[in-house]
């Protein structure tokens, strides 16, 4: 019963969204208010339906109703409530689902927060959202139900999920990365409402600006969870792989940050126009191919997985007609488009222009090492893998130049900057920054490859120029301190954005140069030193969770003979799967992380364990956290905030 | 005109990685360049899955055309294809099961419980069809590896020399046995 509740309700929710698609771009087309009214509220219902067809699948999980064959492929009744829960965005028709929810949730939200917007702007944008949701949900209701049925012979224990999935990471970094694939969708659909109603000027960018930046913050946020995830789950201390599926997540992302940068130059400056739309079309293109990539099969990276050729058909067919129509309008219309601002060779325009090669080189590059493999084979020259060294060598050649102007960017002004005055600043930064870090890595390491401290040094230029241009910008007319409290909050976002990156850059250089690891036997009172620290081997106790049972060693970890802490590692075993896990234990600290897995019993009584030490990993994802904040702090700057009184003016003009 | 050229060069471009993609797609990505095909079967001499004290060895399996279908229980897509498999063997197909233990190790799990796993096998297979004319249990995973197995399901088609003509990764279905298995079965039986 509620099973099928959810899929007639998702029906219901495919007729209204194509109503959605229909309306209001007539109602824009020709004029008509009233068909252009009709688009808000057909945007909320949509999301009602679709969101009731979700809690019906929520539903059934937490039940343990098998005769769906999702929840019987993906849940179990032993597994706690809260993995029910995150069990249906686990597999692939329950994400789908999950990624519908988003898809609404972002149209319903744009339909109430766009009331300052022109009716025929907020209208084609509301109709181009809702074509996205017509062709998501076509694709959920033929050809990836989540509601199958398994009737009549339905089995009585589920297969469980994967126990990789079973952790709190996994809970939300899915989800977030949704929020912002289908955030980006709504960049996207505001580009094409802009191209559509011809008029692709300042007001345009300042609109999209705010969904954009929520949308990058998401994504952000999203990719360093699910980084640390596989950090904290996959039991051997990496954090990034360059699997498919991250690549699927990190071009977006890359685009996402040029777009940004570029609808800065767009809105304040009139320039940049006609590239700017084709970031904002691409983000979005990038994320729908980031799902063909990942959900058609095209590329195999996890196995008995039965891929169905016509769902791969579906979305590619769906991704022509978004993006080649996107496209081809954009052929169209960007050609009459004229930049009005003009600007020499050192300003900030082309500072940012630059900056926006950068990241489109570095996305073309991601997407070749994702897609030549394939093109190499199809074109009859046998299987190529390209792995991390490719990866890491393009991103570390690309990086150079971009940290560099990363420093230099802010510091310049719009139009045109004298050289010399420049020079003196950035002297005096470079300075600096070199001799803080040779000052910091030489006098804690022994060895320092030139390769460390030229990233290590890049990472203290960005802070240290940040800095600069913060003093320079709060004392133009007011002391520091009051001068800091006019600064906007746009201003801020910049600023914890590169601070950011600049921990980003500093935590994956230290930790990659300096991480010790060792593989050690060892038997219960043996102690390994492994840096400045003492392991001592407690012993293994046998333990039994809800739905599984494992061993758990624990090791005493000392510095200069006193307690440190107490590392529990475990190694688990899935009663339904039988599957083994290694749950690793991480004593995380601000320089450093001590990361502990438990390997087999060897034959002589001992255990294998393998002992990690980290320094200065944990900087990844304080840099990411900072940077994704900077993509929700500017919702707070008042420039963008919807306020009342414009609303009203907007609604009147348009009565 | 150059600025009309710049503004449809996206669009080349999304056109061109579209047709590599649908190309992509119908190309069957799940066909391993498998260093097995053409070789022949590597030596064994492992259990049956299903008899105590019975053996099986490659020379066993000499002198007819047959699949080997690496399958486990616990393998959502194998049970898919059995009845497809089941269909083939009613058409005089032969097929020979490889049992794959996803989850043992005999360092952490001591004896291995035979009797579970045979009640399971023979349910699953009286439920969806059995098209095994023999299974042949791989504990160790010792065949698996030698044939560069990389999951489950996968076939291999071996004629009746011992040689591997192909080495098939995913389900088997009408389409894939069209496309792929049936032109090889036609040339071998005329």
């Amino acid at each position: 019963m509620i099973p099928e509740i959810g899929y007639f309700s998702l029906t219901l929710a495919l007729v209204l969204s194509v109503l959605l698609c229909i309306f209001p771009l007539w109602g824009a087309h020709t004029g008509n208010l009233r068909l252009m009214r009709a688009a808000p509220s057909l945007a909320v219902g949509q999301f009602m339906f679709v969101l009731i067809s979700f809690a019906a699948l929520i539903y059934a999980s937490l039940t343990d109703d098998f005769t769906v064959a999702y929840v019987a492929y993906h849940s179990s009744s032993t597994l706690p409530w809260y993995y029910k829960i995150t069990s249906t965005w686990g597999g692939h028709e329950g994400a789908i689902l999950l990624w519908l929810v988003m898809q609404a949730g972002w149209t319903a939200v744009v339909a109430m927060r766009s009331r300052s917007l022109p009716w025929i702007l907020r209208a084609r944008v509301l109709g181009v959202l809702g074509f996205l949701g017509v062709g998501f949900m076509l694709y959920t209701l033929l050809m990836s139900s989540p509601f199958e049925l398994l009737l009549p012979y339905y089995p009585v224990e589920g297969r469980d999920l994967n126990p990789l999935l079973q952790d709190p990471g996994m809970i939300i970094h899915p989800p977030l990365l949704y929020m912002g694939y289908v955030g980006l969708s709504v960049s996207f659909s505001f580009a094409i409402a802009a191209l559509l109603t011809g008029k692709l000027d300042n007001s345009w960018a300042k609109w999209s600006r705010p969904w954009t930046m929520t949308a990058w913050g998401f994504l952000t946020l999203g990719l360093t969870i699910g980084s640390w995830w596989a950090y904290s789950e996959l039991g051997w201390g990496g954090w990034w792989f360059w699997d498919p599926v991250e690549n699927a997540a990190l071009m977006p992302w890359l685009v996402a940050t040029a777009l940004l940068h570029s609808l800065s130059v767009t809105e304040k400056r009139g320039v940049f126009k006609s590239w700017t739309v084709l970031l904002a079309i691409a983000g979005f293109s990038l994320s729908l191919l980031g799902t063909f990539i990942v959900r058609s099969g095209i590329i195999v990276s996890v196995h008995a997985f039965a891929t169905d050729p016509d769902r791969g058909l579906f979305i590619l067919a769906f991704l022509a007609v978004v993006v080649g129509g996107a496209l081809t309008l954009y052929a169209f219309r960007v050609a009459q488009v004229r930049s009005e601002g003009r600007y020499k060779l050192v300003s900030r325009e082309v500072a940012l222009w630059l900056n926006n090669i950068f990241l489109v080189v570095a996305t073309f590059v991601v997407l070749l090492g994702t897609l030549l493999p394939m093109v190499h084979k199809e074109m009859g020259l046998g299987s190529i893998s390209i792995g991390e060294p490719f990866f890491n060598k393009m991103f570390a050649i690309i990086l150079v130049p971009f940290a560099i102007l990363m420093g230099i960017g802010p510091l310049l002004r719009w139009k045109q900057n004298k050289w010399g005055f420049l020079q003196n600043k950035m002297l005096f930064c470079a300075i600096v920054s070199i001799a803080v870090t040779s000052a910091w890595l030489f006098s804690s390491y022994d060895v320092v490859a030139p390769l460390t401290l030229l990233a290590t040094t890049l990472a203290v230029w960005i802070v240290v120029t940040t800095g600069v241009d913060l003093y320079v910008k709060a004392t133009i007319q007011t002391s520091f301190s009051q001068g800091l409290k006019r600064l906007d909050l746009s201003y801020w976002a910049m600023v914890l954005g590169h601070v950011g990156i600049a921990f980003i850059i500093a935590g994956v250089t230290l930790t990659s140069a300096y991480s010790v690891e060792r593989d050690v036997s060892m038997k219960p009172g043996e102690v390994v030193q492994l840096n400045q620290y003492q392991y001592r081997f407690e012993g293994v106790n046998t333990i039994r969770g809800a739905n599984y049972s494992g061993h758990a060693g624990e090791v005493s970890v000392l510095k200069n003979d006193k307690l440190e802490t107490i590392l529990h590692a475990e190694k688990r075993r899935y009663d339904i799967g039988m599957q083994f896990m290694t749950e690793a234990a991480i004593d995380a600290g601000f320089t450093r992380d001590l990361y502990l897995a438990l390997g087999e019993q060897l034959s002589n009584g001992g255990w294998s364990l393998r002992i990690y030490h980290k320094p200065f990993v944990r900087w990844m994802w304080i840099g990411g956290m900072l940077v994704s904040l900077a993509g929700f702090l500017i919702l707070g700057d008042k420039r963008y905030r919807s306020n009342k009184k414009r609303e009203q003016t907007a609604a009147q003009e348009a009565i | 005109m150059n600025r009309k050229l710049l503004a449809i060069l996206p669009l080349l471009a999304f056109i061109l990685v579209c047709v590599f993609l649908y190309q992509g797609l119908f190309a069957n990505p799940r066909e391993l360049q498998t260093g097995r095909i053409g070789h022949t079967m590597p030596a064994f001499n492992l259990p049956d899955l299903m008899q105590d004290n019975k053996r099986w060895q490659h020379t066993d399996l000499q002198g007819e055309v047959y699949l080997l279908n690496v399958w486990g229980t616990w393998c959502p897509t194998c049970l898919a294809e059995l009845d497809y498999l089941t269909k083939l063997r009613e058409q005089g197909v032969k097929i020979v099961g490889l049992y794959y233990v996803q989850s043992y190790d005999a360092d952490f799990d001591g004896a291995f419980d035979m009797a579970a796993l045979r009640e399971e096998v023979s349910s699953m297979l009286s439920r969806a069809g059995d098209p095994y004319q023999f299974n042949i249990l791989d504990l160790e995973r010792t065949l698996a590896l030698d044939l560069g197995v990389s999951g489950a399901p996968e076939t291999f088609l071996v004629d009746s020399k011992g040689t591997i003509l192909l080495h098939h990764t995913g389900d088997i279905n009408p389409r894939v046995w069209r496309s792929k298995f049936a032109p090889i079965m036609q040339e071998l039986q005329p």
